[in-house]
């Protein structure tokens, strides 16, 4: 009787190991951190998402443009020069502007007025690298992310309407899989779940491992498009910050984990 | 800005014309956005189609009432290759399965021997086991066509209805799926 039953712990302890190892397996956060540790180790504690901030804040505070003006002074809505988590605050509506706008809106906007550049002469790299930067100051800061101005919640609404369109040859739409299908696979990654998983929207801007990219969240929504065979909102546009507030907004109350390290 | 005023124009007039009288998804101000994306993105989401509305509309559950006559017009839309087989050549199946840009069957089912199946549909292991009956044939054939018919504002693309393959096309997956001496069937799907 004594070896039935140490058999039937071994055994049920064995099941356990392989469900849990089927687990890790499984779980896309876990692989990521293990993945940044390999990195870690192997470049002797630089991450490349460092080099990004690095890069960032170089562009961030040196005198440029045709104003010879650094950007410490811009207003990402805590006031001139406060840049601690501000990430979590965005897309919010500016009085100056006298529109709603993400972090790479923003950081556009301060370009042209402190530092004087045309919108067409603003280096994509440039914005992505200083996107990096503001992440860096607002990390493990939380999501408070809440539609109050009536353009605020104008703009969240018509981001939940576009969440929610089907169109296109192959009938896309962001719900579709990030709401009906979340957590299965259509290639490598489950779907986020981007109404309950606070986490979804909480880690933007990332750097990618498995392809070396800096991505801001305007850029994940354009390849979501793009995946799908359709064509990608502009950069820097309303259907990109409207859809970034409904979903920043359904992460409020997160913890950010910035910069973003994912496959 | 200006430059989109005709196009959207030529748009509504083209509906007006094709009589499309379901209800729209797309208001005034949704539009107004969506053009403020730039042109092609408008021009593709502006010419949603009624029954993407409807999906739109319902968040892809669509009520009773609703239901019954939209099936009936995505049975309408589904179209047979011009020799009347169901069943092409597996050969040619095989790459459609397969590629990315072509079915991209593989990224959402299991069941293929040449790559590793996703979960978003059901597993199609061993999918000619189910014979190929005549029946068979023409469900699996239709549900590829337009799979709205049977499972209306599901994620999977409408391959005939949306143009994305032709009707022959279509016949090369059905015998990929059901012909006995298909690699699908004989192979080992790859399972991650």
């Amino acid at each position: 009787m004594g070896r039935f039953w140490r058999l039937v712990g071994a055994a049920v302890l064995a099941l356990f190991s392989l469900l849990a190892l089927a687990q890790e397996e499984e779980d896309p956060v876990k692989e990521a951190e293990k993945q940044k540790k390999q990195l870690l180790e192997q470049s002797g504690g630089v991450l490349p998402s460092d080099l990004f901030v690095a890069q960032g804040e170089q562009l961030f505070k040196t005198k440029r443009g045709p104003k010879n003006a650094s950007l410490e002074a811009c207003d990402f809505g805590r006031g001139p020069g406060k840049l601690e988590g501000v990430v979590g605050r965005l897309p919010r509506y500016f009085f100056d502007t006298r529109k709603v706008e993400d972090l790479d809106s923003r950081i556009r906007t301060c370009m042209v007025r402190l530092q004087g550049f045309q919108p067409q002469e603003i280096r994509r790299s440039e914005v992505v690298a200083i996107a990096f930067y503001l992440a860096s100051l607002s990390n493990e800061q939380p999501v408070t992310v809440r539609p109050l101005m009536p353009q605020e919640k104008k703009l969240y609404e018509l981001g939940e309407q576009l969440f929610y369109l089907r169109a296109g040859p192959r009938d896309m739409g962001c719900a579709t899989c990030h709401v009906t299908y979340v957590g299965k696979r259509a290639g490598v990654l489950p779907y986020s779940d981007i109404l309950k998983d606070k986490r979804a929207a909480s880690h933007w801007p990332a750097f990618r491992y498995s392809n070396d990219q800096a991505w801001t969240m305007a850029d994940r929504i354009r390849a979501c498009y793009a995946n799908l065979g359709m064509p990608a909102p502009d950069l820097y546009s309303e259907p990109i910050i409207a859809l970034t507030l409904f979903m920043n907004t359904q992460a409020r109350g997160a913890r950010m984990d910035l910069p973003g390290f994912i496959r | 800005m200006r430059r989109l005023y005709l196009p959207t124009l030529l748009l509504m007039l083209l509906g007006l014309a094709s009589g499309q009288t379901g209800q729209s998804y797309i208001n005034a101000e949704l539009q107004r956005l969506i053009q403020a994306g730039g042109q092609s993105y408008a021009n593709t989401l502006l010419r949603q189609a009624p029954d993407q509305a409807l999906c739109s509309i319902h968040r892809n559950k669509l009520p009773a009432e609703v239901l019954g006559p939209f099936i009936e017009e995505q049975r309408k839309s589904i179209k047979y290759p011009a020799d009347g087989k169901l069943m092409g050549d597996w050969k040619q199946g095989e790459p459609i399965f397969n590629t990315l840009a072509r079915g991209n069957c593989f990224s959402c089912h299991v069941g293929s021997p040449l790559n590793i199946g996703g979960n978003v549909g059901p597993s199609l292991e061993k999918y000619g086991q189910r014979g190929t009956s005549e029946a068979m044939q023409k469900y699996t054939y239709e549900v590829i066509y337009n799979t709205w018919a049977y499972f209306p504002c599901t994620v999977m693309y409408r391959f005939g209805h949306g143009g994305l393959l032709k009707p022959e096309e279509i016949a090369h997956v059905v015998a990929y799926l059901l012909d006995p001496a298909s690699d699908f069937n004989t192979k080992p799907a790859l399972k991650r």
